[in-house]
């Protein structure tokens, strides 16, 4: 690779236009998808020629996009000077970014099938404070993300091999194999949301499929084989089943795309992961600058005896409030208690976070006693009351409400729990399945200690921290409690002379 | 010489029983003030309701109790909610408590403070009022926003805060 020279404008390889060309549709997907669906209505009333003009709007708009691309990679330029790095963009609005090597916290790089063809990467520097002014350097080469590396004083990895083994010399943390890829996608809570989407177009499906089935059977009758309804069970059955099925392979399918040979290992004193089938992504965060570490459990992971372990950076301010989230994505409880302590070392981490643990603490069940009154008997009966006139006994449905809002308030009691020491605590949360979040007092921002009416007549009160990342609240503990909690974290944070990011 | 001295829980400092500061006496003044202003302008909207022809005379006596009756409140409201609020600087953070139903108190460590504003409205200046808002790392907008600040204090209160604010913090 030839080596740049300091303060000459560079462009980037004019690969770099696949990036461009991938940013704008997804901007558009994300944007612009809603306008879709009036034009799926204009297709259904088969009044216009929707497909060829759909055709028309599809290679017009593929034009504009591969036009506005490749504009912007001839006005994407950089620049290195000794101690940070410019980049120039911008077709219309021109923008110059100025990035300090000292305010990079991190070089995280992306990698497409096409890019490792081409043995280019995508360089996305993770930058404190301010998202909305991102750097991504499209399409460099390795050596050059590996030399920037090294610029900003964080030790570049060894190789750019695809082998794990590349990364031996620091420590291996997890790697996760074609199970746990299943394992991750079964997990998945993303397909029962597609699941709801789609669950009204689903009925129409069912309709036609009904119409089949019914000349299905027709057409066996007429070749002298009998259906009965116990046939037409089996048959409803099996779609579900085969619907199932399909969903579960779209998960397990997006694990793969996104956590392929996953691997974690911890190089100096910075986390760094990598993965990816197809595009491969690679992140790294700094252990200091880790605000909270957040275990969850889903429905089906409880069953997996799994977790999913993520690491919650600063949030930006500004516009883009994008967080910095570090996911290990399947770990199991004593794994997470291990890399806790490895975390948060030497200060902290001596506590556990598995929420089966029985050292946590309840709250007060007043908590649940709160919510059942006024989330479930006081609506439930001004409703009941005021629909009384016009529905009669109908009204009194209203009622099951209450049986519903007292089983998930037990629930969240029983679930609810913290968990303290000197240093740090872990709130438990949650209700299909568990939350705990651990944190630093140190590194503690502000803190709340907030009454209702009902809470100050118990003596009660939720104690709130906020973090860099975001707030933690232990809510219905005893008044005292949260005060003497209250003025021990003040008195940690004001006591620490290190820093909190 | 690095010092780790055992701290007896006890012996913490304690943020109860302080002596709150109150908000500058003209805050309540000032918001009724405001108050007057909004229930003009919706007075101005009701009354040009009076010029629709037609109308029967049961929803305009309910429009106009309502009215009345939320000015009432709004009236008197500052003069329950105002005294409940206070705040209390300290060698090393600043407390501020507000509510009347729902109650809290915020605590924010100087060390942890970002960034600090003074503003103020026309209204405010009219009362020789300012607003503080202190900012912490992660947080939206403002974190803290005292209201009803006399002028004067709340510059001074800026300055001091920022001057903790600067507090040298050594790298992890």
């Amino acid at each position: 690779m030839k080596t740049l020279e300091l303060d000459t404008w560079y462009r980037t390889s004019p690969f770099a236009i696949l990036f461009f060309i991938g940013k704008t549709i997804r901007l558009l997907a994300k944007n612009a998808w809603q306008s879709l669906i009036p034009l799926a209505g204009l297709a259904a009333t088969d009044k216009f020629d929707v497909i060829s003009i759909i055709k028309i709007g599809a290679v017009g708009l593929g034009a504009v996009i591969a036009g506005g691309a490749i504009l912007s990679y001839w006005f994407f330029r950089y620049r290195l000077t000794d101690d940070s790095i410019l980049i120039r963009q911008g077709v219309v609005k021109k923008k110059q970014l100025d990035i300090k090597f000292g305010r990079i916290q991190g070089i995280n790089t992306q990698q497409n099938p096409i890019y490792r063809v081409l043995k280019l990467v995508t360089v996305n520097f993770d930058t404190a404070g301010s998202s909305g002014n991102e750097g991504n350097l499209p399409a460099v080469t390795r050596s050059f993300a590996d030399s920037l590396r090294e610029r900003i004083g964080k030790k570049p990895r060894e190789t750019v091999a695809e082998d794990i083994a590349a990364v031996a010399d620091s420590t291996m943390l997890v790697s996760l194999n074609w199970r746990d890829m299943v394992r991750i996608g079964l997990a998945d809570r993303r397909a029962l949301i597609v699941f709801a989407f789609i669950g009204p177009l689903m009925e129409q499906i069912g309709d036609q499929l009904d119409g089949y089935i019914e000349r299905f059977v027709l057409l066996a009758a007429a070749n002298g084989i009998d259906f009965d309804a116990a046939s037409g069970l089996w048959a409803a059955t099996a779609i579900v089943l085969a619907v199932v099925l399909l969903f579960v392979l779209v998960s397990v399918a997006a694990a793969f795309l996104q956590y392929h040979r996953f691997a974690l290992w911890l190089d100096g004193q910075t986390l760094r992961s990598r993965g990816g089938l197809l595009t491969k992504h690679e992140h790294s965060m700094d252990l200091g600058k880790i605000q909270t570490l957040r275990l969850q459990q889903g429905v089906v992971e409880t069953w997996q005896r799994r977790f999913r372990l993520t690491a919650r950076q600063a949030v930006a301010s500004g516009k883009n409030r994008a967080q910095k989230v570090f996911t290990i994505p399947s770990v199991g409880a004593q794994q997470a208690d291990e890399f806790r302590q490895l975390f948060y070392a030497p200060e902290a981490g001596v506590l556990t976070q598995d929420p089966r643990s029985d050292v946590f603490a309840p709250i007060s069940p007043y908590y649940m006693r709160s919510r059942i009154l006024f989330v479930g008997f006081l609506p439930a009966l001004i409703i009941t009351a005021a629909t009384a006139v016009t529905a009669g006994a109908f009204s009194l449905l209203f009622l099951l409400w209450l049986p519903v809002v007292a089983a998930v308030s037990y629930r969240s009691w029983k679930r609810a729990g913290y968990l303290h020491d000197d240093n740090e605590i872990v709130r438990r949360s949650g209700f299909l399945g568990y939350r705990t979040v651990g944190l630093l007092f140190r590194k503690v921002q502000r803190v709340t200690v907030s009454q209702s009416r009902y809470q100050r007549r118990k003596g009660l009160a939720s104690l709130r921290m906020y973090m860099a990342s975001g707030s933690v609240k232990v809510p219905y503990i005893e008044h005292e409690t949260a005060k003497r909690l209250r003025d021990y974290i003040l008195y940690k944070v004001e006591s620490s002379d290190r820093a909190w990011h | 010489m690095f010092q780790n001295p055992e701290i007896a829980l006890d012996a913490l400092p304690v943020a109860d029983d302080l002596d709150w500061e109150k908000l500058h006496p003209h805050y309540s003044r000032r918001i009724r003030v405001q108050v007057i202003i909004v229930f003009a302008v919706i007075a101005l909207g009701l009354a040009a309701l009076n010029f629709v022809p037609n109308v029967p005379l049961l929803p305009f006596v309910i429009l106009y109790s309502q009215w009345v009756i939320a000015l009432t409140i709004a009236l008197f409201w500052p003069g329950i909610s105002v005294p409940r609020r206070g705040y209390v600087l300290r060698d090393k953070d600043i407390l501020f408590r507000k509510g009347v139903i729902w109650r809290s108190v915020t605590a924010i460590p100087f060390n942890r403070i970002q960034h600090v504003e003074t503003s103020n409205t026309p209204l405010d200046r009219k009362f020789d009022l300012a607003n503080l808002q202190l900012f912490t790392a992660g947080g939206s907008g403002g974190d803290l926003k005292i209201d009803g600040l006399g002028k004067g204090i709340a510059e001074r209160l800026r300055v001091f805060i920022l001057n903790k604010a600067g507090a040298p913090v050594e790298d992890a």
